[in-house]
């Protein structure tokens, strides 16, 4: 089948064919000549106060607090000093890139360890800031990471404390400690009472209790175990969840304390 | 000042440079450094490198001056970061360019493929001679310097057409025969308008033509004119809409599709120096050349070198001109471009000479309305 082309409409001023663009080209002109869309990134940066007005027409939404960039997901930053070294963020990580390291300070029989992050496999999910319960990993709005070293992209605790201190603005929903608050329980015939939970209880909230040692029925055979129990103390505990994780009977557990 | 010239400044330069030589040589030696002829001959040779220079300088400023002004049409900025706003960035590519190898397909014609872009270039630059700058700065008044910038300048499609032939590519070929049609089909209208001006003028003399626009720049009365010139110079300089022969979404970089490194520098080059040129035709022969209208104030025509600089800012804001048409419109068919050439431009050519004609006639040309005004 032949294509049939429909005539041009012939009922234009040719002369408008050039003129019309034309001038549609020296409205843009005239629009870009003092100030261009472009942003010249190394030296100007759209998080800039004078480019505020074109967030908030590109976003929709008034510029502010958590609204635009405040809840921007880039490089965290570490209090190093309300750190408690529970572990939650390394746990939470499901790109294991946070690796708890040593830092110098704090007591050598219970070194104090602080997450170290490598971006390079980092995935900015933001699991680690939700579960951190002291609000002391939060993630900040810096996004620069080229480096010519990929050893540079790994950001050891003193590097993510330096973030911390040059106040970039904090990520205020990262920084909200999680709402379902539960608490940590023990189911009792499992425990050996061996002491682990209370050990490396960051916040030493765990209290390792005697609990009685039951009468032997005949025919019956104790277990073979410490008797004791631990006791947290919810007003210290941070739910960080420590307990659980090295319990070597999983008898502690999540659960809403009646 | 106004005896100072490109030529005697070299001149000058060449003299005290050789005297100071000959000062401090013995006898037989010193009566040779300060000959006469000597001293003249290498002012001649200064004299040229040194419009060499101004014009290379042009040139690449031309370049930066297309980027950034289309970067605006665009709204984006251009060059930014090498110089000042992008100053050094053609600097900078030009560098690069010169490092790079020139690699020659086998096929090819050795010949003909080095020689095309040289020669391109040549012609192109051989031009500056010919073309008056401001008054005094030009090599000397060529009775006929118009005709000869013309015949020069159309040596162009000859060129391109053997490097692209040597080049063995078809692409290269279609682009070559595309840029021989477009570039004989607007030759022809451009010579027409050009006769309206000399009709006018009553000069070939460029330097002439520029005095007779004293009273009244030629735009005016001879608009008509003005219109086939750019457009005719649009082809000829290959630029949007007229970039048929290295139509990129077509043919792949027209004929200077095998070229890479210096020879491909020579093209670009040669590319922007004819774009220079149209520009300063359109100023020399419409606009008035380097002389100002009298309402301007004394105080901006008097100023040392206020010739060149109201003539390069002519030319540059020419230029923009271009740019402008090139960020509007989009590229022609060639079709279409062969049959506004041959049927439209030529019919509009013919009508600004017979208009021009008739202003000389009936003498109304201060119509236009142009106070006298004094050279600069």
């Amino acid at each position: 089948m032949a294509e049939v082309s429909e005539p041009e409409p012939r009922n234009e001023n040719p002369v408008l064919w050039v003129a019309r663009p034309m001038a549609t080209a020296a409205r843009q002109f005239a629009k870009s000549l003092f100030r261009p869309s472009t942003i010249v990134y190394p030296y100007e940066r759209l998080e800039d106060p004078r480019f505020r007005d074109r967030l908030e027409v590109a976003s929709g939404k008034p510029f502010g607090v958590g609204h635009v960039w405040d809840n921007y997901r880039g490089v965290h930053a570490l209090n190093i000093a309300t750190c408690i070294s529970c572990n939650l963020c390394a746990f939470s990580c499901p790109d294991i890139c946070i690796e708890m390291v040593t830092v110098p300070g704090g007591d050598p029989k219970h070194p104090k360890k602080c997450p170290e992050i490598d971006y390079g496999k980092c995935s900015y999910c933001g699991f680690c800031s939700d579960a951190c319960p002291e609000g002391c990993l939060t993630m900040t709005t810096r996004y620069e990471l080229s480096t010519p070293k990929r050893s540079d992209m790994v950001y050891s605790p003193q590097k993510l404390y330096d973030v911390f201190r040059s106040k970039l603005p904090m990520n205020p929903i990262r920084l909200a400690r999680p709402e379902n608050e539960d608490a940590i329980l023990l189911d009792p015939p499992l425990c050996i009472g061996c002491n682990a939970c209370a050990r490396d209880c960051p916040t030493e909230c765990i209290t390792m209790l005697d609990v009685p040692k039951p009468e032997a029925k005949p025919g019956e055979k104790l277990p073979k175990r410490i008797w004791k129990e631990p006791v947290i103390n919810d007003s210290d505990c941070v739910r960080c969840g420590t307990c659980i994780s090295v319990c070597p009977k999983e008898c502690l557990f999540w659960g809403t304390r009646k | 000042m106004s005896n100072l010239t490109l030529y005697s400044v070299s001149f000058d330069l060449v003299d005290a440079v050789l005297s100071a030589i000959g000062s401090v040589l013995p006898a037989p030696l010193n009566a040779w450094i300060t000959n006469a002829d000597l001293i003249t001959g290498l002012a001649v040779l200064v004299f040229a490198a040194l419009l060499l220079a101004a014009s290379m300088l042009n040139t690449i400023m031309l370049i930066w001056w297309e980027r950034k002004l289309l970067g605006r049409f665009m709204d984006r900025r251009g060059a930014m970061h090498v110089g000042y706003a992008g100053l050094l960035q053609n600097f900078a590519d030009g560098f690069k360019l010169f490092r790079k190898t020139t690699v020659r397909p086998r096929e090819a014609d050795p010949l003909g493929f080095v020689s095309g872009p040289t020669a391109y270039m040549v012609t192109s630059m051989i031009l500056f001679g010919v073309l008056p700058i401001s008054s005094g700065w030009n090599s000397g008044a060529l009775p006929l310097s118009l005709l000869l910038a013309l015949a020069i300048f159309s040596f162009a499609p000859l060129f391109i057409f053997v490097s692209a032939w040597s080049s063995n590519n078809k692409y290269s070929l279609m682009g070559g025969m595309r840029s021989a049609a477009q570039m004989i089909a607007y030759e022809v209208p451009l010579l027409l308008a050009v006769v309206a001006v000399v009709i006018v003028s009553g000069s070939f003399d460029l330097t002439t033509i520029v005095y007779e626009q004293q009273n009244y720049w030629f735009w005016g009365p001879l608009f008509v004119a003005l219109l086939v010139f750019v457009a005719g110079m649009l082809a000829e300089m290959e630029r949007i809409p007229f970039d048929l022969p290295e139509a990129e979404a077509e043919l792949v970089e027209g004929w200077n599709t095998e070229y890479g490194g210096m020879l491909f520098a020579f093209f670009m080059l040669a590319d922007y120096l004819r774009a220079l040129i149209g520009s300063i035709l359109v100023v020399l022969l419409f606009l008035g050349g380097w002389t100002m209208p009298t309402w301007v104030p004394s105080v901006a025509t008097s100023f040392p070198l206020a010739g060149i600089f109201w003539f390069m800012l002519k030319t540059y804001l020419v230029f923009a001109v271009f740019i402008w048409i090139r960020a509007s419109l989009p590229r022609v068919r060639t079709d279409q471009l062969l049959r506004v050439g041959w049927n439209r431009m030529i019919p509009l050519s013919l009508l600004s000479v017979f208009l021009a004609a008739a202003l000389v006639t009936v003498k109304c040309l201060p119509v236009f309305g142009c106070v006298p005004s004094p050279g600069i």
